[in-house]
């Protein structure tokens, strides 16, 4: 008798604990907002112990930013250097891919094009900005295409490894049930490898924005990159302190965005793993 | 005499294997040599042997999924070379071989939808194996939201829908625990009492095989294994350990393996 009660009571305690709130300090340091008020601490006190032209302080910095609204050329330079990551993702996906599907699923395809994949794949995107520039001009074009390369191989890479990751099983499962190739593709290693695929354009994206800001730096009259390096020639070391705040912003934003795009429209394939 | 216009009489065997050897590429051995089988429709035949024997090999030859180097293999009297809807196959690992992007009963009307049968027959299908193997209540979920024993209930209705006349099953209870286990082996005997299917039941387990089996094929210790006894069993459904019979049956059996 006394064994059953106790059991009763263990449960129900069990019960309790697993919904009682975590400690409001647990949940604090979890939120993130202590760290930031540590950073803000840390940079407030360093900044007024320094130049405000090599540090500038955190209110200097907002001051700055509200500068560069002022004239709207913030929200320009965010939305151009925002579109070019976008599109170049996005375009660096399509062809990804469609490429990576076939080369995981044709070996004769793999073991033609792995040595290059593996050769090219250890140059970074910043190391063609200006050959990019000789072959497709300064304009909007270098920068898209660069932005496709940032994404083409880690997307493909990826893509590649989630179909040699499907189990053989269930492509003879599926052969059995009488799918053609075709159907396969569709039905089993695309939805099969999409965890590996979305994997890598979640990458790429971080990718694509380094090789953005380094182009926009390099050659651009716009965006943030472009802002960032213009600012150092007037000392405005609040504008590029701006410019990090801004980049770090919009990385966030687009990641938490495509992650909740993942939970959201492509819960049943478990592509975020939390 | 055989004349050319063969009726389908109860005698044509639905699997006819002979001389069947299959060696591996880049192996010196042969891991089947000289395998003679040949299985009656409706029959429940079990493949029995120590592991590594060749068992999973020569189940993947008969479902198509692997080539055999020489010899012949009908199934109604056809040479296959290929998978095919004729041979539904449950394997051993239901994570494996399950869509865990579709629910259970998405994953049973797969096949249906291939063959791209309209909806509403589909969705009668999947009811109706649904019921058969006893998930009625999980249709709309995940396989990651089931047992063990419930995700290869799913892979048989999933078979079934597609209405093969063989089932094809290498150890498909071997990861479950006993208890599922010896539920799983009572409900596929009525399911194939149910359905008429004949039955390719690969395993290790002697108790397994004399539990399930009208036939039970030893296949002798590897390499160059083949089909060394067949023994008819004759025990009527649903059997039991106690049996004497059984008993005598199992050690018979056990001393192919001594
Ligand atoms: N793809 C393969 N390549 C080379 N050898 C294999 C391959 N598949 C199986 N074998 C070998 O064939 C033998 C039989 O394997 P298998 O059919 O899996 O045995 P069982 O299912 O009876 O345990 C084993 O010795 C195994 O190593
Ligand atoms: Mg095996």
């Amino acid at each position: 008798m006394g064994g059953v009660r106790n059991k009763v009571i263990d449960r129900k305690e069990a019960f309790q604990k697993s919904k009682q709130p975590t400690g409001f300090l647990k949940k604090l340091i979890h939120s993130g907002v202590v760290a930031w008020l540590l950073v803000f601490l840390i940079w407030s006190i360093a900044s007024s112990v320094s130049d405000p032209q090599f540090l500038p302080s955190p209110l200097a910095v907002w001051k700055g930013a509200i500068d560069l609204s002022q004239d709207g050329s913030l929200s320009l330079y965010i939305s151009v250097s925002f579109l070019r990551v976008i599109s170049g993702w996005i375009l660096g996906n399509l062809a990804a891919i469609p490429i990576g599907l076939l080369i995981g699923r044709i070996s004769l395809l793999r073991a033609l094009f792995d040595p290059v994949i593996n050769f090219v794949r250890f140059i970074p995107p910043l190391a063609f900005i200006t050959l990019f520039m000789l072959w497709f001009g300064i304009g909007e074009q270098s920068k898209i295409f660069l932005i496709m390369y940032a994404t083409f191989f880690i997307v493909t890479i990826n893509t590649i490894t989630g179909v040699q990751a499907l189990e053989e099983d269930k492509l003879r499962s599926a052969r059995s049930m009488g799918a053609s190739e075709w159907q396969i593709m569709l039905h089993v290693i695309i939805p099969g490898s999409l965890p590996y695929i979305f994997t890598g354009a979640r990458l790429a994206m971080g990718s694509s924005f380094m090789a953005i800001i380094g182009a926009e730096m390099v050659a651009a009259n716009e965006g943030i990159g472009y802002m960032i390096w213009n600012s150092r020639l007037y000392f405005k070391t609040d504008w590029i302190f701006v410019g990090l705040v801004i980049l770090g912003l919009m990385g966030f934003t687009m990641d938490r965005v495509f992650n909740l795009f993942g939970k959201a429209a492509l819960k049943r394939y478990n592509v975020v793993v939390k | 005499m055989r004349t050319v216009k063969k009726p389908v009489t109860e005698s044509a065997p639905i699997i006819s294997i002979s001389g069947l050897t299959k060696s591996f590429a880049n192996t010196d051995y042969y891991v089947l040599e000289n395998v003679n089988l040949s299985i009656q429709r409706g029959e429940f035949f079990i493949l029995l042997g120590p592991s590594g024997c060749g068992k999973s090999t020569l189940l993947n030859i008969v479902s198509g999924f692997i080539e055999k180097s020489a010899g012949e293999m009908s199934v109604d009297e056809e040479e296959v070379h290929k998978p095919g809807r004729n041979r539904g196959v449950v394997f051993q690992q239901a994570d494996a071989a399950l869509f865990p992007w579709l629910t259970v009963k998405e994953n049973v009307e797969f096949g249906l939808k291939m063959k791209k049968v309209p909806k509403n027959t589909r969705e009668q299908a999947s009811a109706h194996y649904i019921n058969v193997v006893g998930l009625q209540g999980h249709e709309g979920k995940f396989p990651r939201e089931l047992s063990g024993g419930m995700k290869q209930r799913v892979q048989l209705a999933r078979v079934l829908a597609n209405d093969p006349d063989i089932l094809l099953m290498d150890e498909p209870f071997g990861a479950l625990d006993a208890m599922t286990r010896r539920t799983m082996q009572t409900e596929l005997v009525r399911i194939w009492k149910e359905t008429n299917k004949t039955v390719i039941f690969v395993t290790h387990d002697i108790q397994e095989a004399l539990l399930l089996g009208q036939k039970v094929g030893v296949m002798s210790v590897g390499p160059s294994s083949n089909i060394e006894t067949i023994y008819d069993i004759s025990l009527p459904y649903p059997r039991s350990f106690s049996d004497k019979e059984f008993s005598l049956l199992y050690h018979k059996v056990q001393s192919h393996f001594d």
